[in-house]
């Protein structure tokens, strides 16, 4: 090769030496996206070793050319500089695209810490690796509370699930590398399943603004992105290692991507963490470990024209329910509520017992995209996705092992969106979403089913326009409809059957009647209408206030629907309704940013109203041989929700910084006018930071977290007669715990190992002075204290 | 020469870099096409048909509970204390006394406990509780205190040496009417008290807890 090139060299040579050089070059030069001339663009004369300019027309000539190879070095502000080579053998031509704005259009070739957002009108944070990787050990729910509105709601310290503006489960979207997660959410005590490690950047969306991910985003949308594709040649990673005093627990986790100039990458990550049994102030929480191990790999070619991705995502989660959790009847949970501590307490292990959960979650996803001049971007994506999840129970003999619950779900789906990004100044995109959906509920579990088998099918189309009208103001709308239809095969109980009067409404359904048994088959089919529309109005640099409506519809989600049956590591006999509507909600909320040098100030506000609003209550309860059982029924009504979430950072001095999150909400049912069950309190935290950079970027910061005790709940206290003595017991289900207030020590430092090795040590304590306390929000709290002081130590390597 | 040999270099080149993209292209799209086919049809196939589902009985029901006292002095005095529930945990349960205790008269308890939805019925008392003695025990209560009770020298061996209440004597104290008797069985007590014929426990989980209303002591 290299022979060659110098027998071209020397060719070229000789052969130039021959010739008159009277050709003449002609360029012209344009946007890729809409056709527009670029003026004032270099254009570098590799073997002339000369720069000229285009003109206003972007064309620029290049005379008295020999025959030969031409190669010219393009560049210009906000376009990637481009390289051509010619072969001048006359007069030639050629008609140049340059990628202009590509740091606006491309997001993989936005690099550094620039944080993207997904929406622009919508009240949306963005939390950076940075930040994510604080929380290695934890979950994404610890992480997005971070973000002042978000909370969580949970089971225990390892089941946590992001709440924003008092909304969860369903009611969120949650996207993994824009792959919607399907892991049956429908639950409190189904966490999402995402190994936090593999985030590099999460958007939090209040609202359902972002239309394009689904129309039934009630309380909101959360986008975890993986790491982005930088398009150079290099090779890097990461490692994480922590451990934790509190539970003995460790965790590690590592990445490492590798992406090349041309466009092609291949990363792969994987992370691992256990503990054994936490422990509050005062007591181990027995059988609270946990065992989790992740990784994922993807590979492809990112390029500006076109490219095209293989996503592979696998999680394996072992979780321990707290064991006096379990309860047998009504009596076993008041002398639980009134003991005070759990009533079992056993040395510490890493042994996880039932009850417990197991899940596993893959996630498989192909896309492909391709942009067209002046028209914009296509992509197209499939994903497949399997949830299966295993629940253990406290049960008797050879069932000991056998799962009492073993739920498997399998999700397809087809997206294929455009872009329309001709114009910058009127964005519009389009798409349509295809999903197949299918939930196959094992009978080997000896336990009647709590979510029968299903087969879903839903088709989404929406459109959403963004118009730059002057610099300082930026309008949206959005559109999108939905459809869904749920076929389910359900055995009822005939006692059950004719209790809820399906009898009277259902009778049609029934297929096949069985000694005590039903089997029908509900087949369900909703139509959503749901939109968007908002302002950004950007007064000068220091004020910019955003406005903006959303219009959701959302379903009832098969555990609303069916859900019938002891749930027992929930501690509920859980029964839903057939009967139940598609939820409304209209939602206006309202943001004003402040921000000088010292002082930034975000203030959020929110109204939510919603039709139909389905909740789970405590619902007195169900007569057993067990002794009766707490019951909890799903119910409809009408709600209103409205707060405020509150940023504020001050920058003391150069080192010192002090910030404050504080999130107010109010829920409503507008049919009781009782409070919404399970709102969060009233919450403050406030954080100083003092950073010396030149001290190894030494940082320590001292957080104060404060809850309020939540005083308006709706009061589903119940007395229950014992049938021994004849005495009324009042059974606490509804009581919230009293208020907290927590310190946290967080502090940091790296270390520059060589050029490009780093390492960063993390020492923190949670809960320093392993204050006593109970979470309103934490479905345990019945049963045993929150967690105790922890300590951590986590290292970072990055290289 | 020269410039013969160097056009036919040149366009060699020209129509190898062409080909090169134009192959890289396709292979990207190829590989993008046949990884959906691939996916679409090995996750197709694993659908479930259009069969119905398994109907589940469960396995673990407790439907039926008989307790049995019988007359030492006489054994056509007995007293039979019944629960049915046909749904087990999932639905009511109906109780009902036959019989009355005899005033000072002693009793041998002789208990059955059945899942009678399946067929033949489950003997969950012999074929799961008793094998799992260590993890079980049976608490008894009644109200007011006309009845007394004590756990037989041969009861079986509960947890950490406690006796477990399925061989129990039982002695009926003043002629009275509309007394309470509970039998309640804990699934792995954290610690059990037999010193009092009753029992106690802490911690655990009821497995039962049934009440008979109206025992009459003649």
């Amino acid at each position: 090769m290299k022979q060659f090139i110098i027998t071209i060299a020397i060719a070229f040579t000789c052969f130039c030496y021959g010739q008159t050089c009277t050709y003449t070059f002609l360029g012209e030069l344009s946007d890729f996206h809409d056709g527009t001339p670029i003026a004032s663009a270099t254009v570098f004369i590799k073997e002339h070793n000369k720069y000229i300019v285009s003109d206003s027309n972007g064309k620029f000539k290049i005379e008295n050319l020999c025959s030969g190879t031409l190669t010219l070095k393009i560049s210009h502000i906000g376009c990637e500089t481009k390289t051509m080579s010619y072969i001048i053998e006359g007069d030639t031509y050629a008609a140049i695209k340059l990628e202009h704005h590509i740091e606006e259009l491309d997001q993989i070739s936005v690099t550094g810490n620039t944080s993207k957002q997904k929406t622009k009108t919508a009240q949306e944070t963005v939390l950076k690796a940075n930040t994510l990787k604080k929380y290695s050990a934890l979950n994404l729910g610890d992480a997005l509370k971070e973000v002042a509105g978000v909370s969580s709601i949970n089971t225990g310290n390892a089941i946590v699930k992001p709440m924003i503006n008092g909304m969860h489960s369903s009611r969120l979207l949650i996207l993994n590398n824009n792959v919607r997660l399907q892991d049956q959410e429908w639950g409190i005590e189904h966490a999402p399943n995402i190994d936090i490690n593999s985030a590099d950047q999460i958007s939090v969306i209040k609202g359902s603004g972002a239309l394009a991910f689904g129309g039934d985003a009630i309380g909101g949308v959360i986008v975890v992105n993986p790491t982005r594709i930088i398009r150079k040649d290099t090779l890097y990673g990461r490692t994480i290692i922590g451990g934790q005093s509190n539970g003995r627990g460790y965790n590690m986790s590592s990445t490492l991507n590798k992406s090349y100039r041309s466009g092609w990458f291949a990363n792969i990550q994987g992370s691992l963490k256990q503990n054994g049994d936490f422990k509050a102030p005062d007591y181990n929480l027995t059988n609270s470990g946990l065992k989790s191990h992740a990784f994922t790999v993807s590979a492809g070619k990112k390029k500006f024209e076109s490219g095209f991705e293989v996503f592979y995502s696998y999680l394996d989660n072992e979780i321990g329910i707290l064991g006096a959790s379990h309860i047998g009847s009504i009596f076993d949970f008041d002398r639980a509520i009134n003991s005070g501590q759990p009533l079992t307490i056993k040395d510490f292990s890493y042994d996880i017992n039932a009850p417990k959960q197991d899940i596993t979650h893959h996630i498989s996803k192909v896309n492909y995209y391709k942009r067209f001049q002046n028209f914009g971007k296509v992509n197209l994506q499939y994903d497949y996705q399997n949830n299966q999840r295993f629940e253990f129970d406290v049960r008797r003999g050879e069932l000991r092992v056998v799962p009492a619950i073993d739920l498997t779900l399998q999700t397809h789906s087809l997206l294929a969106d455009v872009n329309l990004d001709a114009n910058l100044d009127r964005k519009i995109d389009f798409g349509i979403m295809g999903r197949f959906q299918d939930n196959f509920a094992n009978p080997d579990t000896g336990v009647r089913r709590l979510i029968p088998d299903y087969e879903k099918y839903d088709f989404g189309a929406y459109t959403t326009a963004e118009f730059q009208v002057n610099d300082g103001l930026i309008i949206d709308a959005g559109l999108r409809y939905d459809f869904n239809r749920i076929d389910a095969k359900k055995f009822y109980l005939k006692s059950r059957w004719e209790e809820r009067g399906y009898d009277a409404d259902f009778s049609n359904i029934i297929i096949e009647e069985l000694p005590t048994q039903l089997l029908t088959n509900p087949v369900f089919d909703f139509h959503n209408i749901s939109a968007s529309a908002g302002i950004k109005y950007t007064i000068n640099e220091s004020n910019q206030i955003i406005l903006n409506y959303g219009l959701a519809s959302r379903p009832p989600n098969v555990s609303e629907l069916f859900s019938d049956g002891l749930h027992h590591s929930a501690a509920r006999y859980e029964i839903g309704d057939l009967r139940f509507n598609k939820e409304i909600a209209n939602r206006v909320s309202a943001s004003y940013a402040y921000n000088v040098s010292k002082f930034n100030l975000l203030a959020e506000v929110f109204y939510n109203r919603i039709e139909d609003f389905i909740y789970l209550r405590p619902f007195g309860d169900i007569k057993t041989n067990r002794g009766p059982f707490p019951l909890w029924q799903y119910k409809q009504t009408n709600a209103q929700l409205f707060g405020m979430d509150l940023t504020t950072t001050y920058n003391i001095t150069d080192a010192l910084l002090w910030q404050n999150k504080t999130a107010f909400i109010k829920g409503y049912d507008l049919k009781t006018n009782l409070p919404l069950i399970d709102i969060p309190s009233f919450n403050t935290t406030n954080q100083i930071t003092y950073s010396n950079e030149a001290w190894y970027n030494f940082l320590v910061s001292l957080k104060s977290e404060w809850s309020f005790e939540q005083n308006e709940f709706p009061d589903f206290n119940f007395e229950i007669e014992d049938p021994l003595t004849g005495e009324m017991i009042l059974i606490e289900i509804s009581t919230p715990p009293s208020a907290y207030h927590l310190l946290h020590l967080y502090s940091e430092a790296l270390f520059s190992l060589t050029e490009k090795t780093n390492i960063k040590i993390a020492l923190s304590i949670n809960n320093i002075f392993n204050t006593s306390h109970r979470n309103y929000l934490n479905r345990l709290r019945y049963f045993a204290e929150d967690l105790g002081r922890n300590i951590t130590l986590q290292l970072e390597l990055n290289y | 020469m020269n410039t013969n040999k160097l056009k036919i270099n040149t366009n060699n080149l020209k129509t190898k870099t062409m080909k090169i993209n134009y192959f890289n292209t396709m292979k990207t799209t190829n590989f993008f096409i046949s990884a959906i086919f691939c996916l679409a049809l090995t996750t197709s196939c694993s659908n479930d048909d259009d069969a119905n589902p398994l109907p589940i009985n469960p396995e673990e029901l407790i439907t039926n509970v008989t307790l049995t006292f019988t007359n030492n002095a006489d054994a056509t005095d007995t007293i039979v204390l019944e629960s049915v529930a046909p749904d087990g945990q999932d639905g009511a349960s109906t109780e009902t006394v036959t019989g009355d205790f005899t005033s000072g008269a002693t009793y041998a308890l002789s208990l059955e406990i059945t899942n009678e939805s399946e067929d033949p019925a489950d003997d969950v008392l012999n074929d799961d509780i008793i094998p799992e003695a260590d993890e079980h025990f049976f608490t008894y209560a009644v109200n007011p205190s006309n009845l007394t009770m004590t756990r037989d020298g041969d009861d079986i061996e509960g947890p950490n040496g406690s006796k477990l209440g399925v061989n129990t004597t039982w002695v009926a104290g003043d002629v009275s009417t509309g007394n309470n008797v509970q039998i309640i069985l804990i699934h792995e007590p954290t610690s059990t008290d037999d010193s009092n014929g009753f029992g106690s426990v802490t911690g655990g989980s009821e497995d039962l807890n049934i009440t008979f209303t109206s025992v009459d002591i003649q």
